[in-house]
């Protein structure tokens, strides 16, 4: 087990850069034959899915099993059978893995499954193009997917909530592409996802806005396969060169001819990459390492094998044994590089030297003393890098050593370290068989291990886990509750009905006990209950559903379980009104109208605001059941109020008429309203007035739906008095409204001598102060004199000044010996003719 | 939690304050993010009522920015657009969806190919998703939300700009405003920390809070990243809902912002006022920045007043002089104009005596600053004359004279002639009922008999259309047009106990000429006499002295007791007391008893309590919080002013006003008749 770690390095470009290949597993016997199959991996150390290639013939007989048809199987790194089922869908077109270790599996009439580890799985479609012009293709990445239909067109599915399809640019093609490849939306620029497909000798890339021609001679292509970063991309052509460009195709990384190499046997398999800067080609037997200068590194295997490109490196899954193949870290080539002499190199030495009691330790450390701490964090992050404990404890040894010689030092990475490689260590057992290289673990965070773990059924560990790692426990608690559900089938048949209360009782105490002694107090309750229900728990759902607080999670499962009233009334308490719109909705496709009403009528105050919801939404949307709703519950008022809401929407005369008819109507049938019962009867005499007078007027003047007082005004702009008194007398208008609109009217016609008349017509009910303010308003100060002098008469003076006449204004003072008034006067006047003539006034005053 | 560090490092430790751009960033971004998630360039069609509250969180340059080609407003019609993508931003009611579903509809009769997404503010509704499966095109479309909430109107006053939240809530029973307004304050909690304390009036305002409370989580556990702790800048939040007062909106507003409001109307911080006030030297910091539409939307309903008219942004930011001005009496703002033009001259006289290049060079120095001041001064002279004559008219001052008569309960039914005089008159419909229900509220209902006439007299004069709204005026919840006495079938408790308030909280100041100081001393300013109920409720919980009796009267007994209590602190600041800490409603329970709705008093615990009661004990005692206040159906500008004055008689409380919209009588009873905002003048398009 202590092998040195320099055991398993091979140089590249005359020693300076190193390679590793790092033996994870060994897997002899237990996985079929990869070349039989197609073989899609998980990366971070995923597991791999395989199924039939039925293009392909297989020996029979063999002691290796051998998977059915229509059978996909997933086996982890080690080589452990994780899980196998059978597919009864149409015909597979491709399957993949998401991020979060689900496997997605497509098929020809573009229908997906995302499968998780426990075979439970959710189905999505991409729609009815994909269904009738079939998929032909597709390529599946961690967070979506891109397929080429039969029409040759692409759509692109964003994440795995079973979104909308959305279709990319048309790249025009009239035949599928030799090869093609998906750039993920995250590693692009425009964050958006860009395809890359071989057609003749050139690649096109197609986003969602455009296809660019990227002019090409060298192709046709037969890989495609761009770097884990998204950068750079390794095509090889079918002449046998690989070669390497940046992924905008303006800069020539490297280049390469296959055709050199004489241990290959037959065509490539494989061309991925190791890391971002070397690239992996794989023939059936041989698995070649191909570096950014050219030079190469051969690795043997007995039979077919199969490659995962990881972000540090490449996973190769041979016949025998699981590897990884990756770049020597730098800190590990530092420390164990032959002949380094790096602070970090020096440490480790004078670590041994130390265990070993030699002198040689405290010189050592005394020649390095500068870069002593940067020494440290080097052998820290080295420890991280190597696969066996052994060298890890190692590590962590001499970092520890070298920190005692510090001052001042921040333990903190040194003590995650020690973390992490725990949880490490733990998950890279056989038996778990998840080969987290440590950058991988930091990309992917532990949140993201949990879960993998979780999906695996492997609560106690991710519990553990995530204990050590003070990370909060509703995920696995979440994950555990739920297939707790699933395990612990009632024994509904054998013990009878008590026997299943208890069961029930039994498993929602358990859960609840667990979520209060481990502090979930986050997970949803309601999640666990849908699950309950699932599985036709209905007893445990409710049971579970009662210890969820959020009404938002409770009501949709309410509702699925048929627990009409209840999902109502908890929907109206959550004050969400969007939840309650949902209830409602629901419950009008589901229900009867009537007992869609009576549901609601009987919920009381309750449900009042849900009532009120539903009349918001109707009066838009359904005005019919709207009419159904207050009628059944004798809302009389609200059924008029319907009316005159129509009845103000509707332009048609007859229409109108007949809808303010049916609101008199419901007024009158409630002995309360013989106010509203009344004003409605006016208003039916008002319309059926108005209608005669446009039927006058020979459809000239507009009447209809004018109110008394312009409908009076109108009559009186058109000379149509008798008609105005009649309406007057009709309508019992008061007289001093009738003389304002009278006044009014008479102004605008500019009739100013039958204003006069009208004025003397009787005594003015109004006075005559707002024939002067009237008329002044309107720019008739000349006329307005006239009236002045029939006002009170302590008001004329400031009236006539009103009108522009201060003379008079000045007069009526002098009458009235108004001193103080002409004071005032004096002091407003406009110019200082009227001024003098004011003090004139004064004068004589005296 | 995030502005924590800047406002240490920003302000004083004395003072605290509320970074409203930090609410204007997240709205942004939120807009950006919602944009980007759209590749390439795209058409945004806009409903028209977001336009005012999106101008002032962005500018149609970031929209562009943001690969916005064409702009148009969501209204019925067919909509023709090039862009492969359509943005559709609105509110998720029921015609918007309608509309949209119309417009894409006739987009696949003519098979031309869009994109579409709906953004919905501010969040997703299972009723638009209904709806689009209903017409057919759900599968058509992509929806998200744009969580659009607070937006800072002034640095002290926040609005979510629901226009129809009054309506909604006490009209239709809609409560969606409610529910929007505890994520938007749960929103503001997770920024800013929880209120350590909840006090409030008014079962919507219950309502409200127990919503606020119920959605932080509560949970003991110590790993969990998401508990909240409470706030150190606030005290306590003050929930009141509209109905608990519904006087104060019913009076014409008489400060300079309130009037301008009342008189021409105020719209997301934007008047519109004639070109030839704003057009000199306009320079461009005052022009608005309103996004709107470049082109001119499909079918041309908007008016063309738009040529002689301009809209500008009443703020302080671009404008020094508003802040001077906005809270004054109408009466007093021609001194303070006047005072104004006299420093600008002496400023700009500087000039001639500057003798020196140095001086001249500190001259210009200034001017542009003086520049910008005297442009602001001729606005604002502008606009005051503009208000001049409008409230010289006879129906204006009659409506005052009424209303100041009401308050005072002198001669009720000489008050109810007056209004049916007004009506005779053909005065505004508005003013008529708002004066109407005034009467109602403050003498406990009308006499049936009068009440009907009058009724018959509205409905004859303004159309028998208006008969609903009569209805929604006289009926529960709203209830603020009744007959006295009531109907049996009416409930009690909806009498309003006017005349007692009006003596425990010394709503009304007289009006002889020794309580004219006292009037500039008390809220009672912003309508000239009269103290808002709403503020005097505020006041019994912060500043309970202002309640009994003038805090100016007990300015000698105050400094006295200051200066022995707290030595150099007190004096410096001219007397001004440390304000009282919150105690929620002690000393009125009896008084609050009686208004109707409910009246609760709410202790929020965050996480970690125990450290934040050290670091309390820590703190001086002069230590500044802020008081928020929340007004649930909207405020006025008065209110606002108001509660700025309280704010400033004590020193260490200051008031942040969050409100779901700034409102006033007229405005609160064309929303029930349901007027469109279209007839009114006061909304021409953007």
């Amino acid at each position: 087990m202590d092998d040195h770690p320099t055991a398993s390095w091979q140089a590249m470009q005359d020693g300076n850069v190193f390679y590793r290949r790092q033996q994870l597993y060994t897997v002899s016997g237990k996985l079929p034959n990869l070349g039989d199959y197609i073989v899609a991996g998980c990366r971070y150390g995923g597991p791999i899915a395989l199924m039939r290639d039925h293009s392909k013939f297989i020996a029979l007989g063999r002691s290796i099993p051998a998977v059915a048809k229509g059978q996909i199987q997933i086996y982890s790194s080690a080589g452990e059978g994780l899980l196998l089922f059978s597919w009864d869908q149409g015909k597979i077109i491709r399957f993949g893995w998401t991020l979060d270790e689900r496997l997605v599996i497509l098929n020809e009439e573009g229908v997906y499954r995302i499968y998780d580890l426990q075979r439970d799985y959710q189905q999505h479609s991409l729609g009815n193009e994909a269904a009738e012009m079939g998929v032909i293709d597709a390529r599946i990445h961690d967070n979506g997917l891109v397929a080429l239909t039969g029409s040759l067109s692409l759509l692109e599915v964003k994440g795995w909530e079973g979104g909308r399809p959305l279709t990319l640019a048309n790249p025009g093609l009239s035949e599928p592409p030799l090869v093609w490849a998906v750039i993920p939306p995250d590693l692009n620029i425009s964050r958006h996802v860009e395809v890359l497909l071989s057609v003749e000798s050139t690649i096109y890339t197609v986003d969602n806005l455009e296809t660019i021609d990227q002019r090409l001679s060298r192709g046709p292509f037969t890989h495609v396969s761009p770097s884990p970063n998204g950068k750079s991309l390794a095509l090889l052509t079918f002449s046998g060169t690989l070669w390497v460009v940046s992924t905008d195709f303006q800069r020539n990384l490297a280049e390469f001819e296959t055709s050199t190499v004489v241990e290959a046997e037959g065509p490539v398999r494989q061309v991925e990459w190791c890391g971002n800067d070397a690239i992996l080609v794989t023939w059936d037997s041989l698995v070649l390492l191909v570096g950014p200068f050219g030079d190469t590194l051969q690795f043997a295997h007995s039979g077919p094998t199969f490659a995962v490109t990881e972000q540090d490196g490449v996973r190769v899954i041979g016949p025998d044994v699981c590897d990884l193949i990756q770049k020597v870290p730098s800190s590990s080539m530092s420390i164990f590089r032959p002949g380094s002499t790096s602070p970090s190199a020096i440490l480790y030495d004078a670590w041994d030297s130390f265990t070993q009691r030699l002198p040689k330790a405290d010189e050592s450390i005394r020649s390095i003393r500068p870069e002593l701490a940067a020494a440290v964090d080097e052998c820290v992050d080295a420890a991280g890098q190597e696969w066996e404990p052994y060298w890890q404890r190692r590590l962590l040894n001499a970092a520890k050593f070298g920190r005692g010689f510090l001052d001042i030092y921040n333990p903190t990475d040194f003590i995650n370290m020690g973390q992490t490689l725990k949880v490490l260590n733990a998950v890279r057992q056989y038996d778990i068989s998840i080969p987290l290289t440590y950058s991988q673990y930091m990309y992917a965070s532990p949140t993201h291990l949990i879960s993998r773990l979780t999906s695996r059924n492997m609560h106690l560990l991710a519990l553990r886990i995530s204990t050590f790692l003070s990370l909060k426990p509703d995920v696995i608690l979440h994950h555990w509750a739920s297939a707790k559900i699933l395990r612990s089938k009632p024994t509904a048949t054998g013990s009878g009905v008590d026997g299943d209360l208890s069961g029930d009782d039994e498993v929602c105490k358990m859960i609840v006990d667990k979520f209060k002694q481990l502090g979930g107090a986050e997970v949803s309750y309601a999640d666990i209950a849908k699950r309950a229900w699932a599985a036709g728990r209905t007893r445990l759902a409710t049971k579970l559903l009662d210890h969820e607080s959020r009404a938002s999670n409770q009501v949709p499962l309410l509702l699925t379980m048929k627990e009409d009233q209840l999902a109502l009334e908890k929907a109206t308490d959550s004050g969400d009104t969007d939840l309650v719109y949902h209830v409602l909705l629901d419950l009008h496709k589901r229900l009867s109208l009537g007992d869609f009403f009576r549901l609601i009528e009987s919920g009381g105050p309750k449900l009042q605001s849900a009532s009120k919801l539903l009349e918001v939404y109707a009066r838009e949307q359904n005005r019919e059941m709207l009419r159904d709703f207050y009628y059944s519950d004798d809302r009389r008022v609200k059924s008029a109020v319907l009316s005159l809401d129509e009845a103000s929407r509707i332009l048609d005369p007859e229409s109108k008429l007949t809808a303010v008819k049916a609101a008199h109507k419901f007024f009158s049938e409630d002995k309360d309203r013989s106010f509203e019962t009344k004003m409605m009867d006016e208003s039916v005499r008002l319309l059926t007035f108005q209608q005669q007078l446009e039927k006058d007027a020979d459809g000239k003047v507009p009447f209809f739906g004018l109110s008394v007082n312009e409908t009076l005004r109108t009559c009186l702009l058109n000379g149509l008095s008798k008609r105005a008194d009649k309406l007057k007398s009709d309508f019992k208008v008061p007289d001093k409204r009738f003389w304002h609109i009278k006044l009014h009217a008479l102004t605008t016609l500019g009739d100013f001598e039958a204003l006069e008349a009208f004025s003397k017509s009787k005594r003015s009910p109004i006075g005559y102060e707002p024939f002067v303010h009237h008329l002044v308003e309107k720019g008739h100060g000349r006329e307005a004199v006239a009236y002045v002098s029939r006002c009170d008469s302590p008001k004329r003076a400031d009236l006539y000044a009103k009108c522009g006449e201060w003379r008079l204004a000045g007069k009526e003072c002098k009458e009235r010996g108004d001193k103080t008034k002409l004071e005032e006067l004096r002091k407003r006047c406009p110019n200082s003719l009227i001024a003098r003539e004011l003090d004139q006034i004064a004068s004589t005053l005296k | 939690m995030s502005a924590e560090p800047d406002h240490q490092s920003t302000s004083s430790v004395n003072e605290v304050n509320i970074d409203g751009n930090l609410l204007k960033e997240i709205a942004r971004k939120g807009l950006v993010d919602a944009l980007n998630a759209v590749n390439g360039g795209k058409t945004l069609v806009l409903d028209a009522t977001l336009a005012g509250p999106l101008g002032l969180v962005t500018e149609v340059s970031l929209l562009k920015h943001h690969g916005v080609d064409k702009m148009f407003w969501l209204e019925a019609g067919a909509l023709s657009s090039i862009a492969a993508n359509i943005v559709y931003l609105c509110r998720p009611h029921i015609k918007y969806v309608k509309i949209i579903a119309d417009q894409i509809k006739g987009h696949i009769r003519e098979s031309r190919k869009h994109t579409y997404t709906l953004l919905l503010v501010p969040r997703v509704s299972t009723l638009v998703t209904q709806i689009l499966e209903e017409e057919g095109v759900l599968g058509d479309i992509t929806i998200s939300a744009f969580n659009l909430q607070f937006i800072p109107l002034a640095e002290d006053v926040i609005s979510l700009e629901y226009e129809s939240a009054f309506k909604d809530i006490w009209v239709d029973g809609d409560e969606t405003v409610i529910y929007d307004s505890a994520q938007a304050l749960t929103t503001f909690q997770k920024l800013y920390g929880l209120f350590p304390r909840i006090v409030g009036k008014g079962d919507h305002a219950l309502r409200l809070t127990t919503l606020l409370t119920r959605e932080t989580p509560k949970t003991t556990n110590p790993s969990s990243d998401t508990l909240l702790s409470n706030s150190d800048k606030f005290d306590s939040l003050i929930v009141l809902d509209r109905r608990v007062d519904m006087i104060t909106p019913l009076l014409t507003q008489l400060t300079y912002e309130g009037l301008i409001d009342e008189l021409i109307g105020i719209k997301n911080s934007h008047v519109e006022l004639p070109m030839s006030l704003l057009s000199p030297p306009a320079p461009a910091a005052v022009a608005t920045s309103a996004p709107g539409p470049s082109t001119s939307p499909p079918t041309s309903t908007v008016p063309l007043k738009k040529d002689s008219t301009k809209k500008y942004h009443l703020t302080t930011a671009t404008d020094p002089l508003f802040s001077e001005l906005r809270d004054l009496n109408f009466s007093s703002v021609g001194k303070q104009l006047n005072r104004v033009a006299h420093r600008l001259d002496e400023n700009y006289k500087t000039n001639l005596q500057s003798k020196t290049v140095a001086q001249l060079r500190d001259f210009v120095g200034k001017l542009g600053g003086l520049q910008t001041e005297h442009q602001s001064l001729r606005t604002h002279t502008g606009l005051s004359e503009l208000l001049v004559p409008l409230t010289r008219t006879e129906h204006f001052n009659k409506s005052l004279e009424i209303q100041q008569n009401l308050l005072a309960s002198y001669e009720v039914t000489g008050q109810i002639a007056a209004i049916e005089e007004l009506i005779a008159q053909g005065a505004d419909m508005e003013i008529v009922l708002r004066l109407l229900c005034l009467a109602s509220i403050t003498a406990g209902g009308i006499k049936g008999k009068t009440l009907e006439n009058l009724k018959r007299e509205i409905l004859q004069t303004y159309g028998y259309n208006l008969l609903p709204l009569l209805l929604s005026l006289g009926s529960p919840p709203l209830a603020i047009l009744l007959a006295n006495p009531l109907p049996a079938s009416t409930t009690p408790s909806l009498k309003y106990p006017f005349t007692t308030l009006r003596k425990s909280l010394r709503l009304l100041i007289d009006d002889n000429p020794e309580a004219l100081d006292e009037v500039e001393n008390d809220i009672s300013f912003v309508y000239s006499g009269y103290a808002p109920i709403s503020i005097r409720l505020v006041q019994c919980i912060a500043q309970k002295g202002g309640v009994l009796s003038n805090p100016a009267e007990r300015e000698k007994v105050g400094t006295e007791s200051t200066a022995a209590n707290q030595k150099g602190a007190g004096s410096s600041l001219g007397g001004r007391v440390q304000a009282h800490p919150i105690v929620g409603w002690k000393g009125f329970d009896d008084v609050i008893a009686t208004i109707p709705g409910e009246t609760f008093d709410i202790i929020q615990q965050g996480a970690g309590e125990g450290q934040v009661l050290i670091t309390s004990m820590l703190q001086p005692k002069e230590k500044s919080t802020i008081t928020v206040v929340f007004f649930l159906g909207g405020c006025t500008y008065t209110e606002i002013a108001a509660l700025r004055w309280v704010g400033r008689q004590n020193k260490g409380r200051k008031f942040l006003v969050l409100t779901t919209g700034i409102v006033n009588g007229t405005s609160i009873i064309d929303s029930i008749a349901g007027l469109g905002k279209s007839t009114s003048s006061k909304t021409v398009g953007i």
